[in-house]
């Protein structure tokens, strides 16, 4: 069957016939008389006209008509004469430095060290999804001058609302120095033009080991614990976001058939499937739906849990209840065609302190800053070459039984990003959640 | 004379209305002008952005996504599972709030005597503390292990909700439980109903009562053919305290459940609002919710200015 939102090629005489048996639909569009009717957002719609173009294989765009960065469409976002980076050798300024991030996601003291450093006084704003902050930032009620926290699913929206400046590399000898070589040229922003990264985490399956008895790395399908968790019903949770929810029964399904899945699909019968999946989650262990599993599972509320990586490592430097060791923790993610994701630093196309904006993303860039941001606060890793698991377990900072939870650049390349999506795509993705989430 | 007389009562009358100036620019600026935005948006459309874009002629409105949201009711789709779930819930929490309630606030106004200060007091303590706050206490109460958990366990009430089907498994009372929800909106909710219940058995004439007894009625029959039919604007006025916000409540089921089989329309509504393409349809669910408020909004007022009307008869 149709989804209702599929009517929207129809005439609106058509549409008031079709829905005679609704009352209140009737009535309502009956009053509105001279109304149109669709749910096709505006400045959506035209194709491709000429007849070279004819020639190709057309790919969904993004908002505002924009190309969707893909690994095998990587996108070089032009500068702009009336956008251009600040240049060379300017002075720091004064501040204050104007920051927007998400509640408890950067290093307070790691801050105030930048504080001292730069003479400055760092003033940070919050906010609580990614949608809120594009939306404040996009309608102009918040205007700072470093973005902290968003993803290569949000570098569209950022540049079509034209809401960052373009970044001037001089001033970020930190980012060839330490970052990983693949994030310095990434697919969704070519060159790191206007984002440099942030941290980069995995999706994953956290567990308590003293409560789980199932060896679920060794599982053929890891995922499939989640369709046999009956007798942890009411400890499961599923994280309380529609891409990474529903890819996870997508990432299930491409293990069991040995394919690679597209884990940005936009295609109805996939997404569906997804969805219904999910469904099955409910009568089988009851699953909750949140993100707060960093806290969860350190207190055994939850014993089983879809994670994001940098959630199982914060629950284990900060949310050990007393008495309750860390290697209680386990993490599994997949080695490949699963999901992994990095944060970027951006700039506000309208910073007051664009010098000093870059000062700020350059010291988080630095290895000990990042390291100290990491380790001290946030559980959230940075992609520094210095880095790595294993010198972190050997210091006893991280349990073996989270290893997994450290992601490697290898296994960065070999999984996928959670992209945006076409409008439609978007819409598919948000319908299908909607479904699951209304039980 | 006459003429002075009339021109202070005229004075006074606009004086008395210009009072009323303050209350009608709030309300305007921020609900009739909010409400109106609500509207606008939702039946606006939205850009290539996925960002709202209100339609602020009527003459404009795309009734394109009201319709297809309608569709989604009248074709058994998950809206209607949500809004059907949110009655319930409401419908049950509403009940046991009176159940519970009524008795507190009959013996704080009838029978408490010297102390219905102090129970005053005691019922409008639970305002002192954040709703938020006190769920969030309620999480570590009934987790497996705490007290709450105990309690029940000891006093055999999870024995109760175990072998009538409202509770899955021992000490299981966050594992997302309606029951749990309905509790939970009970708890939340009570003092807003408590409070004009007690206000309106406080004013109930002892002597109307006493007239009753005189006349031959037991105490049970003097409460059912007079204390309660001269509660009921308290009764009335409680239901619709206690009803608007709970219809739009999302925090709760969020908090105590985190369940799929819990969301209410308030959650979908949140979801659709703070993230995603769909901000539209969002806008169209609080059109719709503010409908059913209305509905019930209606009634109370009708009932409450006919008892106003039979009262000034009597008099």
């Amino acid at each position: 069957m149709a989804h209702p939102k599929d009517r929207s090629g129809l005439t609106r005489r058509q549409v008031l016939r079709g829905a005679a048996g609704s009352a209140i639909g009737l009535s309502a569009a009956g009053l509105l008389a001279g109304c149109e009717n669709t749910t096709t957002p505006l400045g959506v719609g035209g194709g491709p006209t000429s007849a070279a173009s004819k020639l190709v294989v057309q790919k969904p765009l993004g908002p505002g008509g924009l190309p969707l960065p893909r690994p095998d469409n990587a996108v070089t976002w032009a500068i702009t004469p009336e956008n251009e980076p600040i240049k060379d050798g300017k002075p720091v300024e004064r501040g204050p430095l104007r920051a927007y991030n998400y509640a408890n996601y950067i290093d307070p003291a790691t801050v105030k060290k930048f504080e001292d450093q730069y003479h400055t006084s760092v003033q940070i704003a919050t906010y609580n999804s990614a949608d809120e902050a594009i939306a404040k930032l996009a309608a102009g009620a918040v205007a700072f001058d470093v973005i902290i926290g968003l993803a290569g699913s949000n570098i569209v929206d950022l540049i079509a609302h034209k809401l960052l400046q373009p970044l001037n590399h001089s001033y970020l000898p930190n980012l060839s120095k330490n970052i990983w070589p693949d994030l310095q040229d990434p697919f969704y922003d070519r060159g790191d033009r206007y984002t440099v990264p942030y941290t980069v985490w995995s999706d994953g399956i956290g567990w308590r080991n003293d409560k789980v008895s199932e060896d679920i790395p060794s599982m053929p399908v890891p995922w499939d614990i989640f369709w046999h968790s009956q007798q942890y019903r009411g400890l499961v949770g599923l994280l309380d976001d529609k891409r990474d929810a529903l890819a996870m029964p997508m990432q299930r399904d491409a293990m069991r058939t040995g394919i690679r899945p597209d884990l940005n699909t936009e295609d109805k019968t996939i997404i569906d499937n997804a969805e219904h999946e999910l469904s099955q989650l409910t009568s089988i262990c009851n699953i909750k739906v949140t993100i707060t599993d960093f806290q969860t599972l350190p207190e055994g509320k939850t014993v089983l849990h879809h994670s994001w990586s940098g959630d199982l490592l914060a629950g284990a430097f900060y949310y050990m209840p007393k008495g309750v060791k860390p290697s209680v923790l386990s993490y599994w993610g997949p080695k490949a065609n699963g999901v992994v994701q990095n944060d970027f630093f951006c700039i506000g196309r309208t910073a007051k302190s664009p010098v000093l904006a870059h000062a700020f993303l350059n010291f988080f860039l630095d290895e000990t800053n990042a390291y100290n941001n990491f380790i001290n606060y946030n559980g959230y890793a940075p992609p520094q070459n210095g880095i790595d698991a294993e010198a972190l377990i050997k210091r006893g900072l991280i349990p073996k039984t989270l290893t997994e939870a450290l992601v490697r650049p290898d296994q960065f390349a070999a999984n996928q990003e959670l992209l945006q999506l076409s409008v439609e795509g978007e819409r598919l993705w948000d319908d299908a959640w909607s479904r699951f989430k209304a039980g | 004379m006459v003429e002075v007389q009339g021109g202070l009562g005229l004075g006074s009358r606009w004086t008395w209305r210009a009072l009323a100036l303050p209350g009608v620019a709030w309300l305007t600026v921020f609900f009739l002008i909010a409400f109106y935005a609500v509207l606008c948006v939702a039946f606006g459309n939205q850009d290539s952005l996925s960002q709202p874009v209100p339609f602020w002629n009527p003459l404009d409105w795309n009734v394109g996504y009201f319709l297809s949201v309608m569709h989604d009711i009248f074709h058994n789709g998950p809206f209607l599972t949500v809004f059907i779930r949110t009655i319930v819930f409401v419908v049950i929490a509403m009940a046991l709030c009176l159940v519970v309630g009524y008795p507190v606030a009959y013996f704080a106004a009838r029978h408490a005597g010297r102390w219905k200060g102090l129970v005053l007091v005691l019922l409008i303590v639970p305002f002192w503390i954040n709703y938020l706050m006190r769920m969030l206490a309620w999480i570590n109460l009934l987790s497996p292990g705490g007290w709450g958990t105990r309690i029940l366990h000891g006093l055999g009430i999870e024995w109760i909700f175990l072998h009538l089907g409202l509770l899955s498994n021992p000490g299981g009372w966050l594992d997302g439980q309606q029951s749990t929800v309905i509790l939970a909106l009970v708890y939340g909710y009570i003092p807003f109903l408590i409070l004009p219940l007690f206000a309106a058995l406080d004013r109930i004439d002892q002597r109307q009562i006493e007239a009753a007894r005189d006349l031959g009625a037991s105490s049970f029959s003097a409460f059912l053919r007079v204390t309660l039919p001269l509660s009921v604007p308290g009764i009335l006025a409680g239901v619709v305290l206690v009803a608007l916000p709970m219809f739009g409540d999302y925090y709760t089921p969020d908090l105590v459940s985190a369940s799929t089989k819990t969301n209410m329309i308030g959650n979908q509504i949140d979801e659709f609002t703070r993230q995603g393409s769909e901000k539209v349809s969002g806008a169209v669910l609080t059109i719709l919710l503010s409908l059913l408020l209305l509905v019930l909004m209606a009634y109370y007022l009708r009932t409450t200015r006919r008892a106003g009307q039979e009262a000034g008869a009597e008099g």
